[in-house]
């Protein structure tokens, strides 16, 4: 059952970046952006994407199992916390393992950084920064509920498949109301993107 | 998907155990690491004791009076091995650690790059450059708590286990001899600045770490990074046990030079306890980090030995989408086969560097979720 959370609409998103202006404000990692915007099909539409941490609950944050020094913890509330500096050794297994493209690494500093729900305003019950500067509500906090009363006909979805494994997170996408499958994470094997071939497939070097 | 029946999560479907049956599995396998974890440091603590009896010449020269502490270390070598073997039994550790000590015992390595394994844990162990990429202040405040503390064990570890030992030259004095395992080391005369100097070892520690502790507690209560999501256990107990220690062992010091000895016995058992109870708890609080750290140094080197053996075409893992190097190739697979060992299906993703896989999935969620984003 989803309580309070974020949920993400790429359908309302702009590509502003006030998401990411506002991330870089948050007190726990101020000066450093850890929201991702990108532009999926650049050049050819204006569709943008923001993405902010997913929480995955089951599994629960692979980041974290695969992290050979424990440093990512889960909070009670179901936050999958930055990785302790104290225990982060920079391995970046966490980057290559999140199948949503989240962590960030300083290998200068040997630490892993990313989205922790701005546990510094979610923990006082105060909405993360990006939700709370963002202008078209692309990112939305609160509980279903209130997202459905703003949003007649809406539903969300915190399923992702990936490949034949399904992910379910505690952050949501917002779906249209007759979707029942899970959120494709995206296909693999890629032979050409946008018309152009990939590398080992004719790529040119 | 609010309102309807779930589909399958987490494993992949299919490979999806009964839930009863991978409980038990994980109840069992769990039963098999404490145990084995429990002989390890067992055996750990039992070679200790004999290595105190025979360091210390048969407890001639052990101080009973230090038996407190002493016991304490063999306490603290069965928390850290016991922590130690359940930490690197766990699937992603245990896959670091062997290829951290194969790149670290590989002859091939060490033919070919002599000086990186010094050099590595004299950076990331001794100077800990990474925490000046943090912070220049956190550094200098680490650095002082690190010495310090370095300082003071080496000092008092060898004193509690009788290892070490002073001795008078001459009934006349002031010579005086420094002895390791009965062994003379050194002499030295006790008025002079070495003398005043291994005297006052512990002072110059405490002093460096009531330093390097003092602004860590200061950031604690000041800084809006640190404050997020802290912790009293895991967070000030650390700072303020080295407090105590630090404080409570200068206040000794200063109960003998300007108290003649003035409440010593209470400043002695207070201080005691303090170290004691500390070096209980150092196996699984923020302290576990000291004994964590050096995977630092094995998961460098196995990135870095991995990346000399050919060339960065061969050795780095490109994207297979975009091209651009995510990692090293055995770092990349060492991964994947974590993940399969966790029955993270998705393994395959690991082969796409952030930006793309976040660009796989908006393009599907464009193509088959809101189309057009509408």
């Amino acid at each position: 059952m989803l309580g309070r959370t974020i949920f993400i609409d790429p359908g309302r998103c702009i590509g502003c970046q006030a998401c990411v202006s506002a991330c870089r404000e948050c007190d726990s990692h101020r000066g450093k952006s850890m929201i991702h915007l990108d532009y999926p099909d650049e050049g050819r539409t204006v569709a943008s994407l923001p993405t902010v941490c997913m929480h995955c609950e089951d599994p629960v944050a692979p980041c974290a199992e695969v992290c050979p020094a424990e440093a990512i913890l889960i909070t009670a509330d179901g936050v999958v916390q930055e990785a302790d500096p104290t225990r982060c050794i920079g391995c970046a297994n966490c980057v290559n393992a999140c199948p949503f493209g989240v962590p960030k690494i300083d290998l200068e500093a040997k630490l892993q950084m990313k989205c922790n729900l701005c546990y510094d305003r979610t923990s006082y019950g105060l909405a993360p920064m990006c939700a709370t500067v963002c202008p078209t509500g692309a990112l939305f906090y609160g509980t279903v509920e209130e997202l459905q009363a703003e949003r007649p006909g809406v539903d969300v979805s915190t399923m992702f498949a990936f490949g034949d494994t399904v992910v379910s997170t505690g952050v949501a996408m917002v779906v249209p109301g007759e979707r029942r499958t899970p959120v494709p994470g995206g296909t693999l094997n890629l032979i050409e993107v946008n018309g152009r071939p990939t590398p080992g497939n004719g790529a040119r070097a | 998907m609010t309102g309807t029946a779930p589909p399958p999560q987490g494993r992949p479907i299919g490979d999806r155990p009964a839930e009863d049956d991978a409980a038990q599995v994980v109840a069992s396998a769990t039963r098999a690491t404490a145990v084995r974890a429990s002989l390890v440091a067992a055996a750990a603590s039992v070679l200790l004791v004999v290595a105190i009896v025979l360091g210390s010449r048969l407890l001639r020269d052990f101080d009973s009076a230090l038996v407190p502490y002493a016991v304490a270390t063999v306490f603290l070598t069965f928390g850290v091995v016991y922590r130690y073997v359940v930490w690197v039994s766990a699937p992603a550790a245990r896959r670091m650690f062997v290829q951290g000590w194969k790149a670290a015992l590989s002859w091939e390595n060490l033919k070919r790059s002599p000086a990186a394994l010094p050099r590595m844990a004299a950076t990331y162990l001794g100077f800990q450059k990474f925490l000046g990429a943090r912070s220049h202040a956190r550094w200098a405040a680490h650095q002082l708590i690190f010495w310090g503390c370095l300082l003071a064990a080496a000092i008092t570890f060898p004193l509690t286990w009788g290892w070490f030992t002073f001795t008078s030259a001459d009934a006349a004095g002031p010579g005086y001899e420094m002895r390791l395992w009965g062994l003379r080391l050194f002499g030295f005369d006790s008025g002079s600045f070495l003398g005043w100097a291994l005297y006052h070892g512990l002072d110059l520690a405490a002093v460096m770490v009531i330093g390097g502790a003092g602004y860590f507690l200061w950031r604690r209560m000041r800084d809006r990074a640190a404050t997020t999501g802290q912790r009293f256990g895991y967070d000030f107990l650390p700072l303020l046990a080295l407090l105590t220690i630090s404080v409570t062992g200068l206040l000794l010091t200063f109960s003998e030079m300007f108290l003649h000895g003035g409440g010593y016995e209470f400043l002695a058992i207070l201080h005691m306890a303090s170290v004691v109870l500390t070096l209980v708890y150092l196996p699984f609080g923020k302290f576990f980090h000291i004994v964590q750290r050096p995977a630092a140094v094995g998961m460098q080197l196995f990135k870095y030995t991995a990346r000399r053996r050919g060339s960065d075409a061969e050795e780095l893992q490109a994207c297979r989408r975009c091209g651009q190097p995510i990692d090293t190739v055995a770092a990349v697979d060492n991964l994947r086969a974590t993940m399969r060992d966790l029955h993270l299906g998705f393994d395959g993703w690991a082969e796409y560097c952030p930006r793309c896989k976040r660009v796989l999935r908006g393009n599907a969620y464009l193509s088959n979720v809101k189309r057009g984003f509408k």
